[in-house]
């Protein structure tokens, strides 16, 4: 195997290009997450978003034979997820672990039937070619950091653009402050004449809108195809993400450029690896991708504890409360 | 006497009552569906109905299908009931069925009398060993178990794909394989005529009552079950949390360590990528519908077992994607869920 | 100026309201700021309210007064919008009002300070007000160092000095009212209503709370105090109003009534309590200290703290307990008293072993407890009463039969290491119901369903069904009714006289002088012995220990 097509200096430029590409699915449902949490709401149907938000999406490219088509109807299909997910956890109140985890089943199972039942079976059927990048010119032709950054999808400069609109909407408006008021104590929100329930409820489908563009990026942007549990738990790495930014949205970003990283890596060294025979053990570095993550979480909770976790996260909140 | 379900046995009636509304409303969900592709949901269910029940091998097939969902399913009534909710089955599977494999394709020993319990013994407690990664996270570090133990699993099929891709890897197969176990440790059918189950049917089923004595019965079952309700009082009240939380992982992972050698064993006879259907996620889902009751799981394994061929069947007669049930069973949970509804006071 | 008249109105209205626009004359003398005519309310089968009156004179300090239990919260709460009233009439400024939301009362000049306060830790001080306001309800935060800056102005005009930038949860408690205080000011408020403002403050703090409120009442401000405490009435209030089972018994001026008087009001029959409460207290019986003089716990330079996420957050400095020592023996009721957040917490936690030691000794009978964990410290014999009994003393979803035993459930013969028997725990909690006058239906209902006093009576239930060696009571008796006091601390008594060592850890006064045979103060984290005396425990609970040195010297 040749190790320098991995790590060598010539590799070095497109492996931070495509870490970017590969960071931002990921990064996007995790920036959202964060938001959602900082209201309060442990929403484990990330996962079940970002792949509804995958399906729908190339629904929408492939039927309409527009990749643009796509983007708002990715962003439904992780909308839909957010609505039962705020349905069960605001107006049923149910443990919000198991609505998230059902969720995910719920949308694992829905959309490979959605899928197999429109093309036939689970295999490579209706592949497109991606959205390709647009240079930005002037700033992509600096050597080295221009094609870094300047030389991506027109999605992830869309994204890049939402997540600091995630940022904007936490620190600088009134609703952000509102949500991290009920993220931290609700009674005191409600008391303050915020209603807990209407900004939790945007709170949950920002986070769906988010984690469904997550879909998007990943199949207009990277794949041009769907299958079977496409995301491939992306979802849940974007939840240990959260963890490892302790809840503030450009640190969690940052933690979805490592495993962007780490997941660029092992895609090259599987690609360098030659298939089934190798004797690299290839199936170790694809694993690298979620060592990392735990590894990182485990190193952010070790390091700070709880700090920055939301006081009432996870906490049904029930009018008349006093916590 | 001891915990909330035993409390309310005036209740319980409603409580069957809202448990098959459930199941109604489930099925009527998928049969909604079943109708908008274009099947005629009344005969797909009749021929779910007879392509499970309908024979001897049918019904062998659904029983064979419920021997990791109970076994999987008892271990995470004990987790859930605590509250911690390890979501990592599929991979404490994957793992007890790839380390207790390899040691029946490596260690010769002759006596199945020997063979099969030391395999069972080293299946389990590798399943608990990935168990209590989990554990040990969430107790030294704070690290929530849901996250850690669903990112562990990709880290077990990983480790599993590399296991029998390389060095357990069977040289005269075309996919990647081990080879076959040898026989002294296959377990054996049970001694019924036509029925063809293996015995793991029967470890299965003895681990009810088991279970159900452990969590209803016993000083370490109330003391999770009260950690799961108040894990602070439980503090107060001398429960060692952190030990709690290791042993429950251990004996969590152990169950699903154990499901995954018994279906080496009994069903596989070697081990293979495919080997689960997600038997660890299904299981979740049974031990959900059970309403964290051991005699539950028996019947929401048998229930969720039978959907799943039923599947098969209508795969092959109706067109419709067997994936169909699964959607069906996250619908069944969330009707339970209704059921579980809170209000403003 | 014509917006400002029904919203609350701009800065600039409110600072020139603060002074000068005190009301007309004529509207002082005729209309009543606030009039209660005939309130009723009951929740489910309990009626807290039937036909209660209130007035409010414009510009004066009105107490309103009564047990727990007496209506006084409800009736406030739905002045403020908070609960709906079944009948009557409500009257501002001699209209006729019905809220259904506390932001309709605020629009029409009402505030309120609750005694848990409704601020949000994590924010600082301006983001706080700005959470309210609907004046800045628009999609952008308005500049936080600006409005922090016009915040302060106010606060300074009104002689109620912060800094709007600070976090609240770095705010000491009087610090933290006094931004509720300015809040309610800031929108515009005309009357304020104050839920036991001084329940957790020192008495120098509530001292100066109490001259504050003087002056905001000069400049025309109705205040509402809800309280129970008598000596604050008659130190501050103009008029009060006895409230007694859901009925008004007496509004009267504070000058032409005392304490004796408004005592025998609010309870309904001559004030047994009063004299009571010293005859519990008893002397430390001699013969134990002969028996076996060394002390049961024992405390040595301890220092120990605790870092919630919040204080990390704020990065504050450290907190929790510095060089504590202390000793109880059997046979005595040692208290620490103390105003709330000055290291109780932290002391219970250490003893019951939520908290790691990190310098000094802890020993029970001369055991090293410095590692050891709940389950441990149980096993030496310790008795806990925890000061927050539905977070740490109770499981709701278990029977009350399984909270009586639920700490012996391995323990013959309610257990055995493999099998709970769960008849001799139902007749155990049966048992327990009857000895403990618990209010319940049978030991085999949820404990969640049981009042403060009977939720408190089954926490005490389990920790005394053991022999002990050393009982930890945290505030055993908090916002609970007169019946429910009485019983628990004859039941503390009673343990005493039988040779218990116990350590009684309370905020309330009252209870150390009906209980304490040694009094310490604990301030800032640091323990001092303290003669048995109100003033001198007073004056320690505010930080004033050379003055205490002093009088001990005296």
């Amino acid at each position: 195997m040749d190790w320098s097509s991995v790590f060598g200096g010539a590799a070095l430029i497109p492996l931070l290009n495509a870490a970017i590409r590969l960071a931002i699915p990921t990064g996007l449902a995790a920036v959202g997450e964060s938001f959602c949490q900082r209201a309060g709401v442990l929403n484990l149907s990330l996962e079940g978003m970002m792949l509804s938000g995958a399906l729908t999406s190339y629904l929408g490219a492939y039927y309409s034979g527009s990749l643009w088509v796509g983007v708002p109807a990715g962003i439904g299909g992780g909308l839909l997820v957010g609505v039962l997910m705020a349905l069960f956890t605001l107006q049923f109140k149910t443990e919000q672990v198991i609505n998230g985890i059902v969720l995910v089943l719920l949308a694992q199972a829905g959309t490979s039937f959605t899928f197999e039942k429109l093309f036939g079976d689970l295999t490579l059927t209706g592949r497109f070619e991606p959205m390709g990048n647009w240079k930005i010119p002037g700033l992509a032709s600096i050597p080295g950091v221009g094609t870094v950054l300047f030389d991506q999808s027109p999605l992830v400069y869309l994204s890049v653009v939402l997540i600091w609109g995630i940022w904007y909407l936490l620190n600088r408006t009134t609703f952000g402050l509102a949500v991290r008021a009920v993220g931290d104590k609700p009674a005191a929100a409600d008391a303050a004449g915020i209603s807990v329930y209407r900004t939790r409820w945007l709170a949950i489908l920002i986070s769906g809108a988010m984690a469904g563009l997550g879909g998007v990026v990943l199949v207009i942007g990277q794949l041009g195809m769907f299958m079977q549990n496409v995301t491939a738990g992306r979802g849940w790495v974007a939840i240990a993400l959260v963890i490892f930014g302790r809840w503030r949205p450009l640190r969690v970003m940052a933690g979805a450029l490592l495993f962007g990283l780490t997941d660029a890596i092992q895609l090259r060294i599987q690609a360098a690896s030659g298939g089934i025979e190798s004797d690299v053990p290839f199936e170790l570095f694809q694993a690298m991708p979620y060592l990392v993550t735990i590894a990182v979480v485990v190193f952010a909770s070790a390091r700070a504890r709880k700090s920055g976790e939301p006081e009432a996260l996870g906490r049904p909140f029930f009018k008349g409360a006093q916590i | 006497m001891i915990a909330k379900t035993d409390l309310r046995k005036e209740f319980e009636l409603p409580a069957l009552a809202r448990w098959m509304l459930a199941v109604f409303g489930a099925l009527a969900t998928g049969g909604i569906l079943l109708a908008l592709v274009g099947a005629n949901p009344i005969d797909a269910y009749i021929e779910m109905v007879q392509g499970t029940f309908g024979s001897m091998f049918d019904l062998s097939l659904v029983l064979t299908e419920m021997i990791p969902l109970v076994i999987i399913g008892l271990g995470l009534v004990i987790a859930f009931r605590a509250r911690i909710w390890n979501i990592g089955a599929e991979g404490q599977f994957m793992f007890g069925a790839l380390v207790g494999g390899a040691f029946a394709l490596h260690v010769p020993i002759g006596s199945p009398f020997l063979a099969i319990p030391i395999v069972l013994v080293v299946g389990a407690a590798s399943g608990a060993l990935w168990g209590a990664l989990v554990a040990v996270a969430r107790v030294r570090w704070q690290v929530n178990e849901v996250i850690s133990s669903l990112l562990l699993n990709y880290v077990a099929l990983f480790i599993f794909a590399y296991a029998v891709r390389k060095p357990l890897r069977d040289p005269g197969g075309f996919q990647p394989t081990s080879e076959r176990i040898p026989d002294q440790f296959v377990l054996a059918d049970v001694p019924v005529d036509q029925i063809r189950v293996h015995i793991g049917i029967i470890f299965a089923l003895l681990l009810v009552p088991l279970v159900s004595f452990l969590v209803n019965r016993s000083p370490f079952g109330l003391r999770a079950t009260m950690f799961g309700m108040n894990p602070e009082a439980a503090q107060a009240a001398g429960v060692h949390t952190s030990r709690m939380t290791v042993r429950i992982m251990l004996l969590s992972g152990a169950f699903a360590g154990l499901a995954g050698i018994i279906q080496v064993m009994g069903s596989e006879l070697r081990l293979s990528n495919n080997m689960s259907t997600g038997f660890g996620f299904t299981a979740i889902v049974v031990a959900l519908i059970s309403r964290l009751r051991p005699i539950g799981v028996v019947v929401a394994a048998a229930l969720l077992g039978a959907l799943t061929l039923g599947g098969d069947v209508i795969q092959r007669t109706q067109q419709v994607p067997r994936v169909l049930t699964m959607v069906i069973q996250a619908i069944f949970v969330l009707f339970l869920l209704l059921a579980d509804r809170r209000k403003d006071r | 100026m014509t917006e400002s008249a029904t919203a609350p109105g701009s800065f600039s209205f409110v600072l020139s309201g603060s002074a000068s626009d005190s009301p007309t004359a004529e509207q002082t003398d005729s209309v009543d700021a606030v009039s209660m005519v005939g309130i009723c309310k009951s929740f489910g089968s309990l009626v807290a309210l039937h036909g209660a009156d209130f007035q409010l004179r414009r510009g004066e300090i009105h107490a309103l007064l009564g047990e727990n239990g007496a209506g006084k919260s409800t009736l406030m709460n739905i002045l403020y919008g908070l609960e709906e009233r079944d009948q009557g009439e409500v009257r501002i400024d001699g209209v006729p009002v019905s809220f259904s939301t506390p932001q309709d009362a605020v629009v029409k000049g009402l505030g309120m300070v609750h005694q848990h306060f409704k601020l949000v830790p994590r924010l600082t001080v301006i983001e706080n007000v700005l959470l309210g306001d609907r004046r800045s309800r628009g999609f952008r935060l308005p500049d936080l160092a600006v409005a922090a800056k016009e915040l302060e102005e106010l606060a300074d005009s009104y002689g109620l000095p912060i800094s709007a930038t600070d976090q609240v949860s770095g705010l000491s408690v009087g610090e933290q009212q006094r931004v509720e205080i300015l809040r309610s000011l800031y929108f515009g408020a005309k009357t304020l209503i104050l839920d036991e403002p001084t329940a957790s403050l020192t008495p120098l703090e509530v001292n100066q709370l109490l001259d504050k409120l003087r002056g905001l009442a000069d400049t025309g401000t109705s205040i509402i105090i809800i309280t129970h405490h008598l000596d604050e009435v008659m130190e501050s209030a103009d008029r009060v109003t006895v409230l007694r089972s859901g009925l008004n018994v007496r509004t009267t001026a504070a000058a032409e009534t005392n304490q004796v008087e408004l005592a025998k009001l609010m309870v309904g029959r001559d004030v047994g309590i009063l004299t009571q409460k010293n005859a519990i207290r008893g002397e430390p019986l001699g013969e134990f200290f002969e028996q076996d003089n060394s002390p049961v716990l024992r405390l040595y330079e301890v220092a120990a703290s605790s870092h919630s996420p919040l204080e990390a957050a704020a990065g504050d400095a450290k907190r929790g307990l510095f060089d504590v020592n202390l000793e109880v023996r059997s046979g005595e009721i040692v208290a620490i008293a103390g105003v709330e957040g000055n290291g109780q917490n932290e002391l219970e936690d250490v003893l019951s072993g939520f908290l790691q030691v990190e310098q000094g000794e802890f020993s029970i009978d001369e055991k090293d407890c410095r590692t050891y964990l709940p389950s441990e410290l149980l096993k030496l014999g310790l008795g806990y009463i925890p000061s927050d009994r539905y977070r740490r003393g109770l499981i709701g979803d278990l029977s009350v039969a399984a909270n009586v035993s639920y700490d012996r459930i391995s323990e013959y013969p309610i257990g055995t290491r493999f099998k709970v028997n769960s008849k001799e725990m139902m007749r155990r909690g049966g048992q327990a119901v009857e000895e403990f006058s618990i209010a319940v239906g049978d030991a085999g209902d949820l404990a969640g369903t049981l009042s403060g006093g009977n939720a408190q009576r089954v926490v005490i239930a389990r920790a005394l069904a053991k022999e002990l060696r050393l009982l930890v009571a945290a505030q055993p008796t908090r916002g609970l009714d007169v019946g429910a006091i009485e019983f628990i601390w004859g039941l503390l008594d009673k343990q005493r006289s039988q040779g218990l060592a116990t350590l009684l850890i309370t905020t309330d006064l009252d209870e150390v002088m009906a209980l304490a045979d040694r009094v310490y103060v604990m301030y800032r984290g640091r323990l001092t012995e303290v003669p048995a005396d109100r003033d001198l425990i007073g004056l320690a609970m505010g930080g004033s220990i050379s003055e205490v040195g002093h009088s001990i010297d005296a």
